[in-house]
């Protein structure tokens, strides 16, 4: 790898292609998948602060009352505001010239936006350091990773917080060599602060990185020395981005920030699937987020991946290593390893929360995909030199055919991305044996749609089990769903009773055998042959509403 | 690479090419239709399928058979299995393929059932006892929960209510999800304290034996902290056994021996008592039968 590029227009046409492309297509998709509960808090959360922001707009005094700040920040403080800030503005912008096709991808289209940049960023990241060719691999590996275009869809912070995450770690490394990168590293960091928690963890990675390059710049006798300008830049300017993105903190900050950390360091544990147990409180298995890796990224950018860590094994050698008048660089690929293992480590402690699956780590995504194009690269340069010397098209073939799997498995698992497993595990029924997590957040609602569309012609009401009201509203917003299908409260009253398949909601499914009488459901969605959703019918609803009998 | 890409891919289409047509479940389903039995029982293989197999045959399967308290009752078992899957090791006396499902049949040693105490709670009389006196438990009509996580087993619209103003406080059929989520159908008959709930049955046929099994609900067993719950069975007004239900047992059960008690009928009494009620969601299940049979 070289320590650094610079990027010519090219790369950045390259980099605005895969990010327009992306977005795109991501658009196009949307649809097809119902909003996830977490989503639907978020998009409650974002017209509370859009209606504050119009109260900002038109009426500034009155919305900075202490008052009016707390009755439309106080609901979901336990998230910092940026993101859902740009839902609202995106909302706002598509209430005032109706942007958007639909009213879900006016929430999420902000989100998707940082899915088309990390994209873009992961392309510039690697052409700065690799050939070209392997920084596009990377981009397109980690863009056709099942559960990343899952939740690349999302008005959530996961895919947001891995392109925030990232761009800080690429501000501080180019602020090492350059200075003027210092305030933008301080800057990214505040806006990684400002959208999830994740971001914590940086100046720890940082930090590590900058005394490994600092130790081996002293051992080789290196007059010239990394900058540190970053740090001070990003413990100045990282909060002030957070505070001032968020006024729900303008008032009583400490307490606040408190509040919002002492949240999340003790998070509630939400029951979870993994290996046929279904755990519900620590210690929860340190192989989580390795396994899990194993079983939902493709093999081939796994396998490269490996081989592209072995081929950069030299530049992990401790700095203690170094002697007197060695070369030295960046240690980039010391510093990708950081990004890479960091948060899949703080998952793995028994006491972290495991309930989200891979989403808790996406962030360590977009620096497997890199190591992944240094491992194809050293198979290509070393195919270019031996095997097929002169001839381009068979390395550009492998590319393709390395990226192929990924991508034809990510056509399959939408719109049921959550529930896919790669071969690794058997596919979705091989992790069904294995007693892997099926589901979460209730989204595979949105593939019913069709069938209760056409079961309830005239109407009537569906018990919605792990899908939130507010999910489903957004689903009669987008059209998907017509307005006079109903969610019912209870499942006595609903014409239709939804079973979202995971091993706790078995006592849901027991709980529909005796309200309803019956134990024969009249549809199940499956995904490659495993049950999703069981739907019940009620046998006392009014029959003359029944498609056959109408 | 190549080949690791390529294994991928071919994998990934082997795999969906595995899964089991619509069709394949259609034959096989119709297949079992046409032989099962009254007392037959069917189930799935890997259990994961379970909702498809109840999708095709649903409307063969009773909550008793869905929710079975052992599986000691039923004259023969169907299973739908695919993937290779099998619920037993034993060979079947009946098996046949329908594409990538299997049918397999066994006949089991089914017990002769001479009264099942979750059939015929309606007929019982329910009390709660406070000292020296009783007060009387009325069935009812009453209103139920609307379902959901976390709410526990769904009460029936008609039971026993106690004391309307604790909600949680009936006694009536329902299923439980056990320690292993295990569905069990059994009567819900939730602890007040160390003070009695009581369950009375009349003029009950005894058989060989009475099999008892008692379990809590899943959401509160799982925390391993609660109070351990005591089920009492008094036969003609003695202590015939006790089941004392430890959080981390599961769905636990007791065999008390009624053959040798030199009557052919009697009134059979279930107290459940504990020291601490809360969170104690006690379900139980009994019946008295004719033959011996394995538990499950």
């Amino acid at each position: 790898m070289n320590d650094a590029r610079a990027l010519k227009r090219g790369d950045h046409s390259v980099g605005a292609a895969l990010c327009i492309g992306y977005v795109v297509l991501l658009g196009r998709t949307a649809s097809d998948l119902a909003m996830s509960r977490d989503e639907s808090f978020y998009v409650h959360a974002a017209k509370r602060y859009a209606a504050w922001l119009s109260k900002l707009l038109t009426n500034p005094m009155a919305a900075l009352e202490q008052q009016s700040i707390d009755f439309a920040w106080s609901y979901n403080w336990e998230h910092p505001a940026l993101m859902k800030l740009g839902f609202a503005w995106s909302w706002l912008a598509h209430q005032q010239w109706g942007l958007y096709p639909l009213e879900s991808l006016a929430f999420r289209f902000p989100a998707m936006l940082t899915a088309g940049l990390l994209l873009w960023l992961i392309y510039a990241w690697g052409a700065s350091v690799m050939d070209r060719r392997g920084a596009l691999f990377a981009a397109l590996a980690f863009a056709s990773m099942p559960r990343v275009f899952y939740h690349a869809h999302l008005a959530c912070f996961d895919i947001p917080i891995a392109f925030f995450f990232m761009l800080t770690a690429y501000a501080y490394w180019r602020s090492l060599a350059d200075r003027r990168w210092a305030p933008l590293a301080g800057v990214a960091f505040g806006l990684a602060l400002a959208t999830k928690h994740n971001s914590w963890m940086l100046p720890g990675i940082l930090l590590v990185h900058f005394a490994w390059v600092r130790v081996i710049q002293a051992r080789a006798g290196r007059r010239e020395r990394a900058s540190i300008a970053w740090l001070p830049w990003m413990l100045a300017v990282g909060p002030m981005i957070l505070i001032g993105t968020w006024p729900w903190v303008w008032n009583d900050t400490w307490g606040r920030l408190g509040s919002y950390a002492a949240f999340h360091f003790r998070h509630v544990h939400y029951t979870y699937e993994y290996l046929g147990v279904s755990y519900f409180k620590p210690p929860f298995p340190v192989s989580v987020p390795f396994v899990m890796t194993l079983f939902t990224v493709p093999l081939t950018v796994l396998v490269l991946g490996a081989l592209g860590l072995h081929r950069q094994r030299a530049s992990f050698r401790l700095p203690s290593s170094t002697e007197f008048g060695d070369t030295t660089t960046r240690r980039t690929e010391v510093l990708w390893l950081g990004c890479m293992l960091a948060p899949l480590l703080a998952i793995a402690l028994p006491s972290s929360p495991i309930f989200g699956g891979t989403k808790h780590w996406l962030t360590a995504y977009p620096f497997l995909a890199l190591f992944s194009a240094c491992g194809l690269l050293g198979i290509v340069e070393m195919a270019e030199l031996q095997i097929w010397p002169g001839r381009r098209w068979p390395s550009v073939a492998l590319l393709g055919l390395c990226l192929l799997p990924g991508a034809v498995q990510t056509a399959h698992s939408h719109p049921l991305g959550l529930s896919h497993y790669t071969p690794v595990a058997g596919g979705v029924p091989g992790a069904a044996d294995l007693g892997m997590n099926r589901q979460f957040w209730g989204f595979t609602t949105g593939s019913v749609a069709p069938w209760l569309r056409e079961a309830l012609p005239d109407g009537g009401s569906v018990w919605l089990c792990d899908t939130t009201t507010g999910a489903w509203a957004m689903l009669q917003a987008d059209g998907i769903i017509p307005r006079d299908i109903r969610a019912a409260s209870s499942m006595l009253e609903a014409d239709f009773v939804l079973v979202h398949h995971e091993p706790h909601f078995k006592e849901v499914d027991y709980q529909a055998w005796v309200a309803l009488g019956t134990v024969q459901p009249a549809y199940v969605l499956r995904y490659d042959g495993v049950p999703i959703i069981s739907i019940y019918e009620n046998p006392k609803r009014d029959r003359s509403k029944r498609p056959e009998d109408g | 690479m190549a080949a690791v890409a390529s294994f991928e891919l071919i994998a990934d289409v082997w795999i969906r090419a595995q899964v089991p047509a619509d069709q394949s479940w259609e034959e096989a389903a119709a297949f079992v239709r046409a032989r099962i039995g009254p007392n037959d029982r069917i189930v799935a293989a890997p259990s994961w399928a379970d909702p498809i197999v109840r999708f095709h045959l649903g409307a063969l399967v009773t909550l008793r058979s869905a929710a079975p308290e052992d599986s000691a009752r039923f004259d023969r078992m169907w299973e739908l299995g695919i993937r290779g899957e099998s619920t037993r090791e034993d060979p079947p006396v009946l098996e046949q393929r329908f594409g990538g499902v299997r049918v397999r049949m066994w006949e089991l040693a089914a017990d002769d059932v001479a009264h099942d105490f979750v059939d015929q709670i309606a007929h019982a009389k329910v009390e709660l006892v406070q000292g020296d006196a009783s007060r009387p438990c009325r069935w009812v009509e009453a209103p139920r929960g609307r379902g959901g996580l976390g709410q526990g087993p769904m009460a029936p619209d008609e039971r026993f209510v106690c004391d309307p103003s604790r909600p949680w406080l009936w006694v009536g059929p329902t299923i439980l999800a056990d320690l292993t989520l295990t569905p069990r159908r059994c009567i819900w008959q939730h602890p007040v304290g160390p003070e009695p709930v009581r369950s009375t049955f009349f003029d009950v046929p005894l058989g060989d034996r009475l099999v008892v099994h008692g379990g809590v609900d899943y959401e509160n067993e799982r925390w391993r902290a609660g109070s351990p719950v005591t089920l009492r069975i008094w036969i003609s007004d003695r202590l015939a056994g006790e089941l004392v239900h430890r959080d981390g047992e599961g769905w636990s059960s007791l065999a008390i021996e009624t053959s040798s008690l030199g009557f052919d009928r009697a009134t059979v009494r279930f107290e459940v008592t504990t020291e601490d009620p809360t969170a104690r969601v006690f379900c139980w299940a009994a019946s008295t039968r004719l033959t011996e049979a394995a538990d499950e």
